[in-house]
């Protein structure tokens, strides 16, 4: 199996935040951390596509005054979730390792 | 965009804060498309970023747009989240195989290739209904926000507005009582009369009598003076009885609403402010309740904030409101609004029926004060929007016959298309298409033509609506409200949904009838058939512009009428202010008289002031300052039967300042001094009238005000009659009086004008600083040109009159547009024809003459039809006309003579190139 960069921004993105996980907290935590503010279709469609492969799993929360009355939905990583993270994250280090790379403009 | 919703998130006025809520068609589509395992927690998510996010850092236009982006990523990311989740997507994304959505999309497909081939008739088509649904929209998009969208009240339709209707005149309205410092309205005489204001006795019988009422408020109007840490501003407000947002069922968003008790005479002073006057002047304070600001000069205390975006529909402009602290068994002036709130389960009916009950009783109690007539109510909409409810209407009429004719232009162009694609629909046809196939491809491009156009259209809506407001005529309610929202969008809609089909009905039923294989066959270009249609079309074009070349004639005739009525006076080179007093410093007639005397010399002593004066009601300026005149050597049994008239009370050398001619007798002069005989001028149209009994008015006796109080004023002259209310309006009484001679009490607030050598409007800096050395806390407000109080006066018929000249001129081009496609489509068709007539020895002119008599007959016969169209729908605008009939003749002759030359000048580049035919060239290709 094969994780796609955003992918793993979001699964990492639901590492950082443990159970509080939705929505909004994912797309703000990408948007902190990365500069980009991915829309929210982008982030729905990977978790759902996560969701396919069995990697997240997700609960219905509680409905709040400030969502209109609507009901969150968390999502959290599964254990096969952190091991794909991890493997797609170790191959990125391996890649990375032993390599001179020069950032600058040449 | 950004108009408030007070009913749509939360309750109205629970926080000073704005009120904006995601754009509910987006709310609606993603409802719709999602699939349903994320469709509640994606929304929520848009809903909690939208307000915690998007709001505060970027603003709600800003956040609008963004929903929308975000909604149209959703769209696109649907399909892809329905598959992941495996969720049964919704039918219209369903990949069926030979089921109706196949056929429509290959329809459209089909379609959008077709269009793209023939992109100059696609752009023509498209630009064509773009502008019409755009400006219907625009026009509608007004109209609904005005008169039919709720207004911004819960349960605004029970909310009423009481009135009286009085037989035979206004006798009922002499003045019982007047108060010192307020002015006396009334009427005009010998005419029934529809009168919305009472004095109090009337709303306290209201109050007690009907029962239908859950609330019931007496409103009037107010100015008053704040005074503090900036510069003196004049503020409009509302004085208002305790229950007047009760009856609004409005509540303050800060603090509270008035209480009983503070709406009794002597009980201390309180106040509400808008919630823009409490932003601009006290920096959007949250401690203001409580705190005591300066109103005329006397402390306040504000007790209540309204929320953002309230608006007191019967008085837009009001920035405070006070409780009215009347005693309600002593009888007071006219001047105070009814406003009541049905109560559960009441109806306006029995509410008339228990106010016609009221009235009889009032009338047999008190024959003196009210005459015979009833009360009645009316929608306080209907009482709002009375003014502007004729202008719309015709606006809204001119517009829809501009969509009509672009329809029709569009038809036309259908109608083009569809001879060149006879041969390809034969040939559909004679491998097995259906006729109702080939009707539903013709209705799909169609409706694909109009939704790209409706599209567009929207577009053009939301610029006409922005103009529509920057040239709104001052005084039309709810401006603030106008905006293009959900309804307006579903409208626009309709209409294009409704125009495709219609327009593409006619060519789609003409295309798949007759015999196809005449057309393989010959591949002919006769299209006779067609021709016909495409010249009725053309016809009826031509009726319809005239139609609006009409009504804009009618207008613009009646607005060079208006104008060219004699105000009475010289407006040019006049600047005109009012000044306010308020304060203790004038509690005296005498203070108050000093007062305007310094601010006269102050004014006279400024450089390029060629002469200046002041006058208690200015001409023009929509001051509406009436009085009872009673003679002393005719006085009538009964004093309310006597005449009533302007009362201009006025300091030396207004009449030569305004340039008002003296007819007969004598002006003021100096000798008119405080204890000498007090004086007065009468104008024209009141020295003939019956008062005088046929004497010479000139050394007779006359009271103004009551019959039985105030000094005898002695008429030494008769001046001109001048326009007060506007140009159009009958001539009225008028009487002038000396300022510095007692009357019954000095004016509060005079207006100053003053004749200026040079532009009047570069004056004015340097006016107000002269009238405000002589006391910097008086108010100085209506600075105005008197060239433009008169253009004002002009407004509401004047905002009519470009839009009609718009459309007319719109109209017109289309039309011309018509009868040269026509034109040029017969002579190309009739190439062969004309070069055998030229052959067999027609001239030039000949052939000319044939062609320009072919549009000019159709020229001719749209005009016939257009006549009886124009006499039926030219009484729309009566209302509007002034000076003219709305048959007048030389209106029809005029469009007639416009529309013939449009014609002949559409009709000549055709018949130029039929001249031109080369009879050999013709015959050898035969």
């Amino acid at each position: 199996m094969h994780l796609g960069e955003f992918e793993q921004l979001v699964l990492l993105a639901l590492l950082r935040l443990g159970d509080d996980g939705y929505g909004v907290s994912v797309q703000r935590e990408i948007a902190r951390c990365t500069g980009r503010s991915p829309s929210f279709g982008t982030v729905y469609t990977t978790l759902a596509r996560l969701e396919e492969k069995k990697l997240v799993g997700s609960r219905v929360g509680e409905p709040t005054p400030e969502r209109g009355g609507r009901r969150k939905k968390y999502y959290v990583i599964l254990p096969a979730g952190r091991r794909e993270l991890r493997r797609s994250l170790q191959a990125i280090q391996k890649m990375v390792r032993d390599l001179d790379v020069s950032w600058e403009l040449p | 965009m950004s108009r408030p919703r007070s009913t749509s998130d939360g309750a109205p006025g629970s926080s000073p804060g704005e009120h904006v809520s995601p754009p509910l068609l987006a709310v609606w589509l993603l409802t719709h498309a999602l699939p349903h395992p994320v469709r509640e927690p994606f929304l929520g998510d848009l809903h909690e970023s939208f307000h915690d996010d998007i709001l505060p850092a970027r603003g709600a236009r800003a956040a609008r747009r963004w929903y929308w982006r975000e909604t149209l990523r959703a769209l696109l990311a649907a399909p892809s989240m329905h598959r992941s989740l495996r969720a049964a997507p919704p039918p219209f994304l369903a990949p069926g195989r030979d089921g109706p959505m196949t056929t429509l999309l290959s329809d459209l497909r089909y379609a959008l290739r077709l269009l793209a081939r023939k992109p100059a008739f696609t752009l023509l088509a498209v630009g064509t209904l773009a502008l019409g649904i755009g400006a219907t929209t625009a026009i509608f998009s007004v109209v609904n926000s005005i008169l039919f969208e709720p207004l911004p009240y819960p349960e605004a339709d029970r909310i009423l507005t009481v009135w009286q209707h009085i037989e035979g005149g206004d006798r009922a309205l002499a003045p019982v009582t007047v108060p010192a410092t307020a002015k006396f309205v009334t009427w005009g005489k010998d005419r029934s009369a529809d009168l919305d204001l009472f004095g109090s006795t009337t709303y306290n019988a209201i109050t007690r009598a009907v029962s239908s009422f859950e609330y019931t408020a007496a409103v009037g109007y107010e100015t008053a003076t704040l005074t503090g840490r900036t510069e003196p501003e004049l503020l409009v407000g509302q004085r208002v009885s305790w229950t007047f947002l009760r009856v609004l069922g409005v509540r303050p968003a800060l603090g509270r609403d008035f209480t009983r008790a503070e709406d009794v005479p002597n009980a201390a002073p309180v106040v509400i402010l808008s919630h823009g006057l409490w932003r601009r002047r006290f920096g959007a304070d949250s401690g203001i309740v409580g705190r005591v600001i300066t109103l005329d000069g006397a402390p306040v205390t504000v007790v209540g904030v309204m929320p953002a975006g309230f608006e007191s529909i019967l008085q837009p402009d009001a920035q405070i409101w006070t409780p009215l602290r009347y005693d309600l068994s002593i009888p007071s002036y006219r001047d105070l609004r009814v406003i009541a709130r049905l109560g559960p389960g009441a109806t306006a009916r029995r509410a008339d029926h228990e106010l016609d009950v009221l009235y009889q009783d009032l009338v047999r109690q008190h024959p003196d004060e009210y005459a015979h007539g009833n009360l009645m109510v009316v929608s306080l909409r209907d009482q709002a929007t009375r003014d502007a409810r004729p202008v719309l209407f015709a606006v809204l009429g001119a517009v829809l016959f501009v969509l009509l004719i672009a329809c029709v232009n569009v038809v036309n162009l259908l109608l083009a298309q569809g001879a060149q694609r006879r041969g390809e629909f034969a040939v559909r046809s004679a491998l097995g298409a259906a006729h109702t196939r080939l009707v539903r491809q013709l209705l799909t491009e169609s409706v694909l033509l109009s939704a790209i156009g409706g599209a567009l259209g929207i577009g053009v809506a939301a610029l006409g609506v922005r103009a529509l407001i920057a040239m709104s005529p001052p005084g039309l309610p709810l401006v603030g409200a106008i905006s293009i929202d959900a309804r307006v969008l579903a409208f626009a809609l309709f209409l294009t949904m409704t125009v495709g089909v219609a327009f593409g009905l006619i060519p789609a039923l003409h295309a798949a009838r007759g015999d196809l294989h005449d057309d393989i066959k010959a591949s002919s270009r006769r299209t006779a058939g067609a021709r016909t249609t495409r010249t009725m079309l053309v016809v009826s074009e031509v009726a319809l512009a005239f139609v609006l070349l009409i009504g804009s004639g009618l207008l613009l005739r009646s607005l060079a009428r208006l104008f060219a009525v004699a105000p009475g006076f010289d407006t040019a080179n006049l600047l005109t202010m009012q000044i306010q007093t308020s304060g203790p410093q004038f509690a005296t007639d005498a203070s108050t008289r000093a007062y305007f005397d310094r601010v006269l010399a102050a004014v006279r002593a400024v450089p390029g002031v060629e002469s200046a004066a002041l006058t208690s009601q200015l001409p023009l300026s929509g001051e509406f300052d009436v009085y009872g005149l009673h003679s002393e050597s005719h006085p009538d049994v009964d004093y309310r039967l006597d005449p009533t008239g302007f009362r201009y009370t006025v300091s030396d050398g207004y009449l030569s300042t305004m340039r008002i001619p003296l007819l007969r007798g004598r002006a003021f002069t100096e000798q008119d001094r405080a204890d000498q005989v007090p004086v007065a001028l009468i104008n024209e149209t009141l020295a003939r009238s019956t008062l005088w009994g046929g004497d010479n008015p000139i050394g007779q006796r006359v009271r103004v005000g009551p019959s039985n109080r105030g000094p005898w004023l002695t008429i030494v002259g008769i001046v001109a009659d001048v326009k007060q209310q506007s140009l159009a309006a009958a001539p009225a009484n008028a009487i002038y009086l000396l300022e510095r001679q007692p009357w019954r009490f000095a004016d509060a607030a005079m207006s100053v004008v003053v004749r200026t050598m040079a532009d009047p409007a570069a004056m004015t800096r340097r006016l107000r600083e002269a009238i405000r050395s002589v006391d910097k806390d008086q108010p100085i407000t209506r600075v105005a040109t008197m060239d433009d109080l008169l253009a004002r006066t002009a407004a509401g018929r004047r905002f009519v009159l470009v839009l009609f000249e718009a459309f007319a001129l719109v109209a017109l081009a289309l039309a011309a547009a018509g009868i040269y496609g026509v034109l040029a489509g017969t002579v190309a068709e009739r190439f062969r024809e004309i070069g055998v007539r030229a052959a067999l020895g027609a001239s030039r002119w000949d052939i000319l003459g044939m062609v320009l008599r072919q549009g000019l007959a159709l020229t001719a016969f749209g005009i016939v039809i257009g006549i009886a169209g124009a006499l039926a729908f030219s009484r729309i605008i009566t209302g509007l006309l002034f000076g003219i009939s709305s048959v007048d003749p030389l209106t029809y002759l005029g469009v007639t003579g416009v529309l013939g030359l449009v014609a002949l000048a559409a009709c000549w580049l055709p018949a130029m190139r039929a001249t031109r035919v080369d009879p050999a060239v013709t015959l050898r290709a035969e």
